[in-house]
């Protein structure tokens, strides 16, 4: 058994043909809670859960305010929300103003995860054009989660992965086949 | 900004606030509370915890100033233009049948709701048919809130994008005027609603609505108050009658929810049962 609970994943620009690679190699039983904070479109509610959902073997939802978080599924920051980890296992939205001109934040959503979590978290950091991510990244290592980056090489746009080295020192910097190498030995 | 406080540090702000001002935040979502204390600290400019919390219990800050700087605007003039086209075409409509009809905006901090509500009103020309009332627990806001609030203008920006996402049948500009480098909405728009500064999570209220609007406002309680609160307003709302939450909020958490039928999923429109 693994020792990590959670994973948690921040993307954006050039991150979503990433991310349906990742969500579509989990296992339908993979044994953590999958969270995922990518940068959307706000007036567009609809239609990101189905595409992601297409190739993946876990059940992908957006959850509710107040919803409590179950490991062997994979959570999306629905749109137009931030998207925390309340105490107590379950997750809270928010309609504070954007932070980095985004709602969802990546930063937000991996300052709750850190705290809640602490080394029982892994962050990872995808492609995306702003900073979003760098500080929350930084959160997740100081309260003793692992992280990961990216490689910039691959990023379609590096922006972010790098944002997170200067921020932090990243524990892996990967490709995406190395990143899903790494997530399947938690199983 | 501090980003992260810890729970001991949570927790010690809020019993002083509890102390000092009498609010009561212990059963308030914590990731919220987190972000806006420490936004409160940023705006008064005080670094450290123990600090912040002598001026709470020392009085240093009004309270109707902390609470103005402690509640979140809610975002967006016509958030989910979709609810606003289902109102106007279906909803406002139907209740407006019923002589008498009351709706009531439960919780408003920035004025976006109400305006949006308003706006919609005016399209429909039902000012006069249904009445409105609206609570805003901060008295700052509220005046603000009576004089067109004063929104920058990407905010309005968003709102008239929204507005014509719902095919809003005149031009926005016309329900606001600038005024420096802010926009004031039409105070006009109000002139028939009736204000009040009821605070729901924390007051008795016994009224009969046959609509209540009360969009992203359960997100800040804890399960125990959130219970409270759906009961309060279920409370106050005849039988037929409609509460409306945020469209990622539920009452599925909620005990008195049963109480109620979800008749709109993707708007969360819940209608109130017959006994």
């Amino acid at each position: 058994m693994s020792d990590y609970k959670a994973v948690i994943i921040g993307g954006s620009a050039g991150s979503f043909q990433v991310v349906t690679r990742i969500v579509s190699s989990l296992p339908a039983n993979y044994p953590l809670s999958v969270i995922l904070c990518l940068h959307r479109l706000k007036h567009i509610r609809s239609g990101f859960v189905e595409a992601l959902s297409i190739k993946a073997a876990m059940p992908i939802v957006e959850p509710m305010d107040k919803e409590p978080i179950k490991t062997g599924k994979i959570y999306l920051a629905p749109a137009n929300y931030h998207l925390y980890v309340e105490l107590g296992n379950k997750f809270a939205l928010s309609t504070e103003d954007a932070v980095n001109h985004s709602r969802p934040s990546i930063d937000l959503s991996f300052f709750s995860a850190a705290y809640n979590y602490k080394k029982k978290l892994v962050g990872i950091v995808l492609s995306g054009a702003n900073k979003d991510g760098a500080l929350g990244l930084k959160s997740v290592k100081e309260n003793g989660g692992l992280t990961i980056v990216q490689d910039p090489n691959e990023c379609q746009v590096p922006t972010m992965t790098l944002a997170c080295m200067n921020a932090t020192n990243v524990d892996h910097v990967y490709s995406t086949q190395r990143i899903i190498d790494f997530l399947l030995t938690l199983e | 900004m501090i980003d992260n406080l810890g729970i001991v540090d949570t927790k010690k702000i809020i019993a002083a606030i509890h102390e000092s001002y009498g609010l009561d935040l212990s059963d308030y979502t914590l990731s919220i509370l987190k972000r806006r204390f420490a936004h409160v600290m940023s705006f008064y400019n005080i670094g450290l915890v123990d600090e912040f919390v002598s001026h709470i219990k020392r009085n240093n800050i009004e309270y109707e100033d902390f609470l103005d700087q402690l509640m979140i605007d809610t975002t967006e003039i016509f958030r989910d233009p979709s609810l606003w086209r289902e109102l106007r075409e279906k909803y406002l409509p139907e209740i407006a049948h019923s002589s008498g009809s009351k709706i009531w905006l439960a919780g408003e901090s920035s004025g976006d709701e109400l305006f949006s509500l308003m706006v919609v009103m005016s399209e429909l020309g039902l000012s006069k048919n249904i009445r409105i009332a609206a609570s805003c627990p901060s008295k700052n806001r509220l005046k603000r809130i009576k004089t067109g609030y004063g929104y920058d203008l990407k905010k309005m920006e968003i709102g008239e994008a929204n507005y014509t996402r719902l095919s809003g049948k005149f031009e926005f500009n016309r329900f606001y005027k600038m005024d420096g480098n802010f926009a004031l909405m039409n105070p006009e728009l109000l002139d028939d609603v009736e204000f009040d500064n009821t605070n729901i999570s924390q007051e008795k209220v016994n009224k009969s609505y046959r609509m209540i609007l009360f969009r992203n406002m359960m997100i800040q309680y804890n399960l125990p108050l959130y219970e409270k609160v759906a009961r309060k307003l279920i409370d106050n709302l005849v039988v037929g009658g409609y509460l409306i939450l945020g469209n990622m909020e539920s009452l599925e958490y909620s005990e008195i929810g049963k109480k109620m039928q979800l008749v709109n999923e993707a708007e969360k429109i819940y209608r109130k049962r017959i006994d």
